[in-house]
């Protein structure tokens, strides 16, 4: 094991691509290519050309962010805008990309306020500048604090209770609320929103960055708690290693299983009645309407809102309505 | 044990006095075997379902994830270098297979084995600059720890258009693939996942790589002595890249079981495992320094985090802690190790 | 310790002659007719030696690091090299390991020309060297410190392992005769004083086919005890009919156990002698040049008066030149 000899190496090597032309997959995998599916085929507006930046505080590699960025580009298509996006989970970092913003005289700053103790200062400077911000995802409490105009989101807190009265209805008295990074508050709230109906929530925590672990920490509290009858995921990834711990337990249908936001194979679990719903916050809402309302105010100095903060969520998907949703799911806009 | 063979009697009558207690406090694993067998009754007390047989299976199962690549790092920690990059490159390996396959719609089975080629290259690479370079191996597997995060993250948006792959599932291959790296062996009627047998081979392998053939004898050369180890013959250069590719290889293993368990990959994971290896070698008895250490030590090291990291769960307690208790298990361990073998040492 | 023991053990098995007192660090103390009493034959009636320098050179450039030395190694004999810090011992042993190439004079192995192009060259050759850092890994067991890099194996293929009881039954043999009896093959090189740590190289060298074996200032980083145990090993192989090229800056560690004396000073041999044409006094007076000393004292007496180290240096002219101070 220790030693490769690179005769044999050389030979995988060769053999690999030779088996890729001949060995292909009868099911699954790429779909053939078809017509580009942007989605967005309509006019662009007639505006000059303008730059906006959306700086979030997404950590690399999570789906979440995919969907605010498609649906800030489409925005920023249709707007005639140029849209730089940046993003670091550091507070921090996050303010240094704001003042580069500033720095490149953008039109319009988007910008989530996951620190806004970290924003105030920069955003005080794009203030200055004539810059006008908007803020989404995270912050619908302190934007007007911080000079921005308006936000789009979702409140955490108010999905949490949509997902606990929908627990109580199913007459759920022990959920447990999968936190996949410990410390995260907008994680903590939507727990918290769902004990503020289902007084009975247990919290797990998690180590997201590794679904081995997830999968045999979930296991080891779902063994040790009999009494269980609902088990809550935060976030689709997450939700999809529950449903396989639930399956390998033989506890399908008496365990529960309830997701926050979504993505394909999440609605199709919905479909297939192994998750029961989810809530979708729109992330894509999100990043469309930030810029939308920024280009907005560029062409008019219109501001949406009127000063309160425009609620992109929550938004049920159930069995219901999730065969219509699927479609954009795969899309990757849902 | 280090010898499997019993020295002949009529050897030294002096032989006699080093008794089979003080052999075994000489071994490098024996702080971490007393830490483990310690918090073993310990959570065993403070809540009974830890000692369910299915339980048990979990804690197993948790252990192995973290096991497979602690076998290897403690390997190459052994032989006197580090591995950062080694958490990312499991996502790596993962990553390429999944999005291989899906990309060319080809049977899984291809992009596992492109994927084998990439983790070993992945290790040939470390080992090779390592050498060619002299740099410490701390700056030179950092370096490919940031590398292959940009490259999970920018290829797999490039190629799958997300930051997850997509689920590969329905795939050719899939279903025989699952079988060997994710499946579930139900034995008397206790659940426990391929990953836990996979651990226990590579453990059982690695054990009598390191004790019983000339390579352990070189890994133990060139994490001691490497100037020593050059000096009598022993391929220094090959031998630490072929450790580096063992690291590749471990990650490999554990690539398809993440593919195969859970369908897609995200490509920001994997992050910050590198340190559990490193800590579950350390515990295991593996010297920072090299030259020293045990592939059983990191298995029990791993278990021992397993333990810990379950356990908690299992006794209900307030999970905010279980870093903490981490760290004090890594301390606690450590100075056992280094009380044992100072006293091993003087006798 | 391990060695306490040993030594003590030792003594009693290799008691008489020359071999049995440097155990005892008295190397200093012992005479010219204790010394001689075992001699068997006189040295310059061998007809081939083992390994024969003629006016060797060698220049690194326009820096001459080496000229005109000549000298023979022989079975079953000590040739001591000695000489200061920058004498050109080093260069010498690189010569004759194989690491540099000599580029005047002759180099004769068993009475034929050779210049050795590698370390791997002068192994074949059977000439090992041990140098100073002894090429050993503290943390591995002794056993497995003595097979490093030639392991016996058994078993085909993938099932090959190692031949872990012979290896250690070979280890402990091999020490025995070279007079270390160690409790354990188990236990660590670190563990052992440094002494036995120079045994062990010594003993691999010789288990590995050495004819010819080259010591780089074994003794230097030693005790007075140890460097006796020492001593006593280089005897040992000897009496294995091994040819010993002993490099030393100390007369008083030399004399005891050589048979042959070079004397380098700045790259070239300032003499050459057999034992019997020598005595210690003499070979300390060469050593450390004893006219240069007296200037010294000489000297340090005009700057300051009779200090203690003014009498201390001439007690020391005094004791290499056999005259009284001035």
């Amino acid at each position: 094991m220790k030693r490769i000899s690179w005769q044999r190496l050389a030979v995988v090597a060769a053999i690999v691509p030779m088996l890729a032309l001949s060995a292909c997959s009868s099911s699954g995998g790429r779909p053939a290519e078809t017509a580009a599916g942007g989605g967005s085929g309509g006019q662009v507006a007639t505006t000059p050309s303008i730059k906006i930046a959306l700086i979030t505080h997404a950590g690399p590699g999570d789906t979440f962010w995919d969907i605010v960025r498609k649906g800030a580009q489409e925005a920023a298509t249709k707007d005639n805008v140029d849209l730089l996006y940046t993003s670091d989970p550091d507070g921090g970092r996050q303010a240094q990309l704001v003042q580069q913003a500033i720095d490149q005289k953008v039109a319009g700053i988007a910008v989530t306020l996951a620190k806004p103790d970290a924003l105030r200062d920069v955003l005080k400077k794009a203030e200055a500048a004539g810059i006008p911000v908007v803020s989404l995802n995270s912050g619908g409490d302190v934007f007007q604090s911080v000079g921005a105009f308006t936000h789009f989101g979702s409140d955490e807190s108010v999905a949490g209770a949509a997902v606990g009265t929908k627990l109580a209805e199913e007459g759920i008295k022990h959920p447990i609320c999968v936190i996949h990074e410990q410390g995260n508050v907008s994680l903590e709230a939507r727990c918290a929103g769902v004990k503020t109906k289902v007084p009975g929530t247990e919290i797990l925590y998690v180590q997201g960055t590794d679904m081995t672990q997830v999968s045999s920490t979930v296991t080891a509290k779902l063994q040790s708690t009999p009494s269980a009858d609902a088990i809550v995921g935060l976030g689709a990834p997450f939700t999809a290693t529950i449903v396989k711990a639930v399956t390998s337990l033989n506890l399908a249908g008496k365990v529960k299983v309830v997701s926050f936001d979504l993505n394909a194979e999440l609605i199709q679990s919905i479909i297939d009645g192994k998750v029961e719903f989810t809530v979708d916050q729109q992330p894509w809402l999100q990043g469309y309407d930030s810029v939308d309302a920024l280009w907005q105010n560029y062409r008019g100095g219109f501001k949406v809102g009127g000063g309160r903060p425009v609620l992109t969520g929550p938004a049920i998907v159930d069995k219901t309505n999730a065969p219509a949703i699927l479609k954009f799911a795969k899309e990757g806009i849902r | 044990m280090t010898t499997l063979i019993k020295p002949p009697p009529a050897l030294d009558e002096r032989v006699g006095r080093r008794s089979m207690v003080a052999n075994l406090l000489g071994r490098p694993e024996i702080g971490a075997l007393v830490g483990a067998i310690v918090l073993f009754i310990f959570f065993s007390i403070v809540a009974p379902v830890f000692l369910q047989a299915n339980s048990f299976a979990t804690v197993l199962y948790g252990s192995s994830t973290i096991g497979i690549m602690a076998v290897g790092v403690a390997l190459l920690m052994i032989g006197g270098e580090f591995d950062l990059s080694a958490g990312v490159a499991v996502i790596s390996s993962a990553l390429t297979a999944s999005l291989f396959s899906w990309y060319f719609s080809t049977n899984v089975w291809i992009g596992v084995g492109l994927a084998l080629v990439v983790s070993l290259t992945i290790g040939f690479v470390n080992g090779w600059i390592l050498m060619k370079t002299k740099l410490p191996s701390f700056i030179v597997t950092l370096a490919t720890f940031l590398m292959l995060t940009g490259l999970n993250l920018a290829l797999t948006r490039l190629i799958g258009g997300s930051v997850a792959t997509p689920s590969i599932a329905t795939m050719d291959g899939f279903a025989s693939a699952q079988a060997v790296f994710s499946n579930d062996f139900i034995i008397a009627g206790v659940d426990i996942k391929s990953p836990v047998f996979i651990w226990i081979i590579l453990v059982a392998i690695t054990s009598w790589l390191l004790l019983r053939t000339r390579v352990g004898n070189w890994i133990f050369a060139v994490g001691g002595d490497a100037n020593a180890a050059r000096a009598v013959g022993v391929p220094v250069r090959w031998t630490k890249i072929g450790l580096f590719m063992g690291v590749g290889f471990c990650g490999w293993v554990l690539g398809m079981h993440n593919l195969f368990a859970f369908d897609a990959v995200q490509s920001g994971e994997g992050i910050g495992n590198e340190f559990l290896y490193i800590i579950a070698a350390v515990i295991g008895g593996c010297l920072l320094t090299g030259g020293y250490g045990s592939a059983i030590g990191g298995a029990i090291g791993a278990f021992i985090f397993g333990m810990a990291n379950k356990g908690i769960v299992y006794a209900q307690w307030n999970p905010d802690w279980f870093k903490f208790f981490l760290g004090l298990m890594l301390l606690l361990a450590t100075i056992v190790n280094l009380i044992v073998k100072r006293r091993a040492d003087s006798k | 310790m391990a060695s306490n023991d040993m030594t003590s053990n030792e003594t009693a098995k290799h008691g008489p002659g020359g071999a049995g007192t440097g155990a005892h660090g008295a190397g200093p103390d012992i005479d010219q007719e204790t010394l001689l009493q075992h001699e068997k034959d006189t040295l310059t009636h061998t007809p081939v030696h083992l390994m024969e320098l003629e006016a060797v050179g060698k220049h690194y450039g326009n820096i001459i690091a080496l000229t005109e030395v000549t000298m023979a190694v022989d079975m079953g004999r000590v040739t001591c090299v000695l000489g200061d810090n920058g004498a050109g011992k080093s260069t010498l042993i690189k010569i004759i390991a194989g690491l540099h190439q000599h580029d005047e004079g002759t180099f004769k192995i068993m009475g034929e020309e050779r210049r050795l192009g590698s370390p791997r060259e002068a192994l074949d050759a059977g000439i090992a060297a041990v140098y100073q850092d002894l090429a050993v890994v503290g943390l591995m067991p002794i056993w497995r410190n003595f097979f490093l890099g030639s392991e016996i194996t058994i078993g085909r293929g993938p099932f090959r392992r190692l031949d872990v009881k012979r290896m250690k039954e070979v280890t402990k043999s091999e020490l025995a005769q070279m007079g270390i009896d160690l409790r354990d093959v188990e236990q660590p090189v670190g563990q052992l004083s440094g002494g036995e740590r120079q045994c062990v190289a010594i003993a691999r060298a010789v288990h590995f086919g050495a004819k010819a074996l080259i010591l780089d200032e074994p003794t230097a980083a030693l005790g007075v005890k140890q460097s006796g145990v020492v001593l006593r090993y280089i005897l040992q192989a000897r009496d294995r009919g091994l040819g010993v090229i002993f490099i030393t800056h100390n007369p008083h560690h030399a004399y005891p156990v050589g048979d042959r004396f070079l004397l380098l000073k700045r790259g070239k041999s300032i003499g050459y002698y057999d034992k019997k044409d020598i005595t210690l006094e003499e070979l300390t007076a060469q050593m450390a040049g004893g006219a240069e000393l007296a200037e010294l004292a000489h000297e340090l007496e005009a700057m300051g008066g009779h200090g203690e180290l003014v009498d201390q240096v001439q007690a020391e002219v005094a004791e290499t030149t056999g005259q009284t101070p001035r």
